[in-house]
């Protein structure tokens, strides 16, 4: 795909590239935007190299799912993106109709995700988008947290027959994995092994969480760390069995704590094991145009935060 | 698939679709009347003498497709393609019933021969212009139809396709605009009007064609020479009646959803049938 090694590139240089690669091999991959190609890097990496299977419908992301939706029908497998906002919440009746009703073979990315849109502020800051995809029926949500989860993410939707939607984070990103790492929906990645508590990350915090538990480590308390790449379908078996051992569980995620990550976590620990949980993220507030360390302090979701968080959960003092 | 026109089958034809589709709505206890009667002369000019299928194929990728936005006129569709042989005649009872494979709002997943799924307004001229592009890749010949409401014209996303069918010059896309200017609140030029309908069209860089929707020589040779067109999409405004040949709901706004609490309603619409000199082609219990 490239001579660099991936974690040097930008998250939407390695979708790009992702997409360059499978289109070169399967006919029946196609790009659609909605004026934001080169945010989400398809313009000009992919627009260049495949450009009879690139589309662009201009600033109307509803007509780009329809489009979407079209294409899928017929035996295609787009991909359209957008900002989160424009592409899930925006969208929101699009997508549940023409695609997941439908069971159009629509791939939805929604990129800077959260707190990470930065300088576009509360206008562009989606918060729910978790929430209301997972909610979504006939809809698997993904958040991968950096290049090698995200070209290994975008593999595994292009094979996958159905409506898929994923979070992507634009600029470059820390590297956690490899090329040998395998996206699997089904399973959480055990990030690092303790029993003082639980700790559940997605997407772009889970670079936050993996330093986290790593200083807490280091400080003698080891935190199971899992890192769910994929929201739904939510390997539930991962987090009984570390819930069971810890009985203490902290969620972080660049969302809302309404209905996303931390929802998800309670309703499967509400009804199968009933242990105490702390959400971190943003709590039903909209965005500002802000930095993104100004938003993670401000939203009580830094990496001091989430040790604080975790360490509540020594001595089983819940 | 393509068959010699003959004037009065033909009239035979339209008016026991308007029999059959009334009697399915009425016996389900409700249902979207009015803008099923307006497209039955459309609806069967395109399934018997222009559009290419196989009902033993339905997914056949030679064929033309059909996107029906205006998903509520199911009922219309569901008879053309049981009549054509897509499922037995006999399912047509079974609209709205539990465990039906016809819904009110068409349905890809449930009903053969159905291309998409359509209900929520405004989304089905967008999932035209997909199948159109990827025909396009694909380097396909068929035809891509696509027929809009007028009320659904309300909904900007029609114009998101328009503007973008227009600037990608799709000419494979064949829309049908079912003016029959009414929807549930009213008349569309007292509730929002579309006008200038044509002039809005054209400046969106279609080709825009009218004709009479009853009438079946207008019919087929302005959707054949829609076909011919080339290096745009065409929009047909198909100036239509709702609830057409329904004496007691014909031009009413009522007749977009009916209901039929009892049995004197029931004959009420049957009875205001213009043509009910036929048999139903499903068997069923006589009240």
């Amino acid at each position: 795909m490239t001579d660099v090694p991936l974690h040097e590139l930008e998250m939407r240089k390695v979708y790009a590239l992702t997409l360059v690669d499978l289109a070169d091999s399967d006919p029946d991959i196609v790009v659609v935007e909605a004026d934001l190609g080169k945010a989400s890097g398809t313009i000009p990496t992919y627009s260049e190299a495949h450009p009879e299977r690139f589309i662009d419908a201009g600033v109307a992301e509803a007509d780009m799912i329809g489009i979407g939706a079209g294409l899928a029908v017929d035996g295609m497998i787009p991909f359209c993106a957008s900002f989160t906002c424009f592409a899930t919440r925006r969208v929101y009746d699009q997508v549940t109709i023409s695609v997941a009703y439908a069971d159009a073979n629509v791939k939805i990315v929604g990129t800077a995700p959260g707190i990470t849109t930065g300088a576009n502020g509360g206008t562009h800051m989606c918060f729910q988008d978790l929430a209301i995809m997972r909610a979504m029926p006939n809809m698997v949500v993904f958040s991968p947290c950096d290049v090698y989860e995200l070209s290994s993410c975008v593999r595994w939707m292009a094979q996958y027959g159905h409506p898929a939607y994923m979070q992507m984070i634009r600029p470059v990103q820390p590297q956690i994995f490899d090329d040998d790492y395998v996206f699997d929906p089904e399973t959480a990645v055990q990030m690092s092994e303790g029993d003082a508590a639980t700790l559940v990350s997605t997407g772009w915090t889970t670079q936050f969480a993996k330093q986290a538990a790593e200083e807490l480590a280091e400080e003698g308390v080891a935190a199971d760390h899992l890192h769910y790449a994929s929201v739904k379908p939510f390997d539930e078996e991962s987090l009984l069995e570390s819930a069971r051992k810890t009985g203490w569980v902290v969620t972080v995620e660049n969302q809302s704590v309404i209905g996303g990550l931390g929802g998800a976590v309670c309703e499967v620990l509400c009804e199968r094991l009933p242990t105490p949980v702390k959400r971190l993220g943003v709590h039903d507030q909209f965005g500002e145009v802000a930095t993104e360390q100004y938003l993670l302090n401000k939203h009580n979701m830094n990496v001091e935060h989430i040790k604080q968080a975790c360490k509540q959960g020594e001595g089983g003092a819940q | 698939m393509p068959e010699e026109f003959d004037r009065e089958k033909f009239d035979d034809l339209a008016g026991e679709f308007r029999y059959v589709m009334t009697d399915m709505i009425c016996r389900s206890g409700s249902g979207h009347l009015g803008g099923s009667l307006s497209l039955v002369e459309i609806i069967i000019t395109l399934y018997w003498r222009i559009m290419s299928y196989d009902p033993n194929n339905p997914k056949w990728p030679g064929r033309d497709r059909l996107v029906l936005s205006k998903g509520h006129a199911g009922p219309v569709l569901y008879v053309a393609l049981a009549y054509q042989g897509f499922f037995p005649k006999e399912e047509l009872k079974t609209i709205n019933a539990d465990g039906t494979r016809l819904p009110s709002h068409v349905d890809r997943l449930q009903t053969p021969g159905i291309d998409m799924t359509a209900g929520s307004l405004g989304q089905g001229l967008s999932c035209a212009c997909g199948f159109a592009m990827a025909a396009r890749i694909r380097n396909q010949d068929h035809t891509v139809f696509c027929i809009v409401g007028d009320g659904e014209s309300d909904e900007g996303m029609i114009w998101e396709a328009g503007m973008f069918a227009g600037h990608n010059k799709l000419d494979n896309l064949v829309a049908i605009t079912d003016y029959n200017k009414l929807q549930i609140d009213g008349f569309t030029d007292e509730v929002i009007t579309l006008e200038p309908l044509v002039d809005r069209w054209r400046a969106f860089n279609w080709e825009v064609m009218e004709m009479d929707g009853h009438d079946w020589d207008d019919i087929y040779d302005t959707i054949t020479a829609a076909q011919q067109v080339s290096g745009k999409p065409t929009m047909i405004i198909a100036h239509t009646c709702k609830a057409r040949d329904c004496t007691v709901a014909e031009n009413r706004p009522d007749s977009h959803n009916i209901k039929i609490p009892d049995e004197e309603t029931f004959q009420r619409y049957m009875s205001g049938l213009r043509r009910q000199d036929y048999t139903l082609p499903y068997e069923v219990e006589q009240p």
